[in-house]
């Protein structure tokens, strides 16, 4: 596949070479290059297993790589830096139970030098923004799973970072919730610019949300294929998903996944 | 609600009319009936004797819980969070944590004498072990997504103790002090009657080598009152800081 060549200064996250081995034991990512350009979607598919979730926090800082690097607006990520946030699975795992609704959303802004009334409405716009407004005073195990996980993606927006990295954030939610914040997750990407990278194992979701998805091999990981999505902006739920060029993108990653990539294709 | 509450003082009530009956009836000189003791109790401590022997116990009391509470949580958080202090310091607990407390009142007697320090060393080594172990765990099983936030959003290792280790450790940190405070109570009571010359225990003591078994029974109905009391101001206090966990609980329930 051949694209247009891409301005050093779109492109906003390199992933080089990308390797991690844990301790001397399992490779769970043999060799993964990729890049995403300023405000882009870009969606990693992959079955179970596929150290998506490695690869994010790999890409996040909070694991160092094995060998290989991930540069965000040409720097080496050495440590999290604040410009990249990552929003969990497990909602109820990252939250703070013990902090309202608003706290939580507060939460890393105790990390940035502003006045208390710059906090409150970057809290304010984050929470509006998710359609969390008349819930900031409740305690997140008050709510539905689906909005305690509108309060996690509110939490990484307040801080306002430059890319969100988005781990499975709609898997432990029911599919009509799903969809909801599928769609909240493009809102905010059109409100704010913000760069998406999302890893997921679900195929239709990835092709629904992106403008290019990679699919990931079984471990130890490798990239199968880069897919560009020309799906017509903004997507819309009906619409999009019965789009026949919608099908034919999802049946084509479908028989990808589980594939080791053909060694004679050229990247 | 209300009806549930009178039921359980019901009970109450009748088990004092059993001891009062039986007690008549037997007429032994060392069970004396709920009435009697309920006279001595009024005499004996609505009186002076009250500053002389239980405040004294009440402050040794809190100053050992205080200081077991503070230095047991510091230091439980500690070896939560440090794998390397966790590996070294957890077999010394674990070892520790499994005497039976009062078996150091002999050394706290050696070491210190039968003063005040005496008892309230021993209150401590008594209380320290169980808030110790429970600071220990519950800082340890912070799940790895709250740290992951915390780091993600530039927290330093003790920003994120400070704001998200400990108060996720905090219902487990409430559980080990409230078996703390139950066993400073013990301690309390033991160490004044091994090794003591005022307190309530020297004085429910005394009170049964000089026969005066009325007073003797109102000691005890005393240290039931305190212990009561303290245990309420503890559930209080839990109420207050532990709500969220409370109130999350029930909800998954």
């Amino acid at each position: 596949m051949t694209r247009a060549p891409v301005a050093a200064r779109d492109l906003v996250l390199q992933v080089v070479d990308l390797q991690k081995r844990y301790g001397t034991g399992t490779l769970a990512i043999e060799r993964i290059s990729l890049d995403v350009r300023r405000g882009e979607f870009v969606s990693i598919v992959g079955p179970s297993g596929a150290g998506k979730t490695t690869l994010l926090k790999t890409v996040c800082g909070l694991l160092a790589p094995t060998s290989g690097r991930v540069l965000l607006d040409d720097k080496l990520v050495t440590a999290p830096p604040p410009e990249m946030v990552l929003v969990f699975q497990d909602y109820a795992r990252s939250l703070f139970p013990w902090l309202t609704v608003t706290a939580n959303v507060a939460f890393p802004l105790r990390k940035k030098r502003l006045t208390p009334s710059e906090k409150a409405s970057l809290v304010r716009e984050a929470l509006d923004a998710v359609g969390l407004t008349a819930f900031a005073g409740h305690y997140p195990w008050q709510l539905s799973g689906g909005m305690q996980q509108r309060v996690a993606i509110a939490r990484a927006v307040a801080f306002r970072p430059e890319i969100l990295l988005l781990d499975e954030p709609f898997a432990s939610v029911d599919a009509l919730t799903r969809a909801d914040l599928e769609d909240v997750t493009l809102r905010l990407r059109a409100e704010f610019g913000i760069t998406m990278l999302l890893v997921t194992h679900d195929i239709d979701e990835a092709v629904y949300l992106s403008d290019r998805v990679f699919v990931l091999s079984p471990p130890p990981s490798v990239i199968v294929r880069e897919i560009a999505v020309p799906l017509s902006q903004p997507r819309e739920q009906e619409r999009t998903r019965s789009d026949a060029a919608f099908l034919a993108l999802r049946n084509e990653i479908h028989r990808m996944i589980g594939q080791r990539p053909e060694r004679t294709i050229a990247p | 609600m209300r009806a549930r509450r009178l039921l359980g003082l019901a009970t109450i009530v009748v088990l004092l009319l059993a001891w009062e009956v039986t007690a008549r009836v037997g007429n032994n000189v060392y069970v004396p009936p709920p009435s009697q003791i309920a006279v001595t109790f009024a005499h004996e401590w609505f009186s002076p004797q009250f500053a002389q022997e239980a405040v004294p116990s009440i402050w040794r009391l809190l100053a050992g819980f205080i200081i077991a509470a503070i230095v047991g949580v510091a230091l439980g958080v500690a070896i939560g969070v440090s794998d390397t202090l966790y590996r070294t310091l957890d077999p010394v607990l674990q070892v520790l944590r499994a005497l039976p407390p009062t078996a150091v009142i002999p050394v706290g007697i050696l070491l210190l004498g039968i003063g005040d320090w005496m008892k309230v060393a021993v209150i401590v080594f008594g209380a320290i072990w169980p808030i110790l172990v429970n600071s220990v765990d519950g800082a340890r099983s912070v799940s790895s997504e709250r740290l992951d936030t915390a780091r993600n959003f530039g927290f330093s290792r003790l920003e994120t103790i400070v704001a998200v280790t400990f108060p996720s450790a905090l219902p487990q940190i409430f559980a080990g002090l409230r078996v703390g405070l139950a066993l400073a109570f013990i301690m309390i009571v033991i160490s004044e009657m091994v090794g003591g010359s005022n307190g309530l225990g020297y004085a429910i003591l005394s009170a049964q080598r000089t026969f005066s078994i009325p007073e003797m029974y109102a000691g005890i109905v005393l240290l039931a009152i305190l212990g009561y009391g303290l245990n309420a101001l503890f559930t209080l206090l839990e109420r207050r800081v532990l709500a969220w966990h409370l109130g999350s609980t029930a909800v998954t329930r």
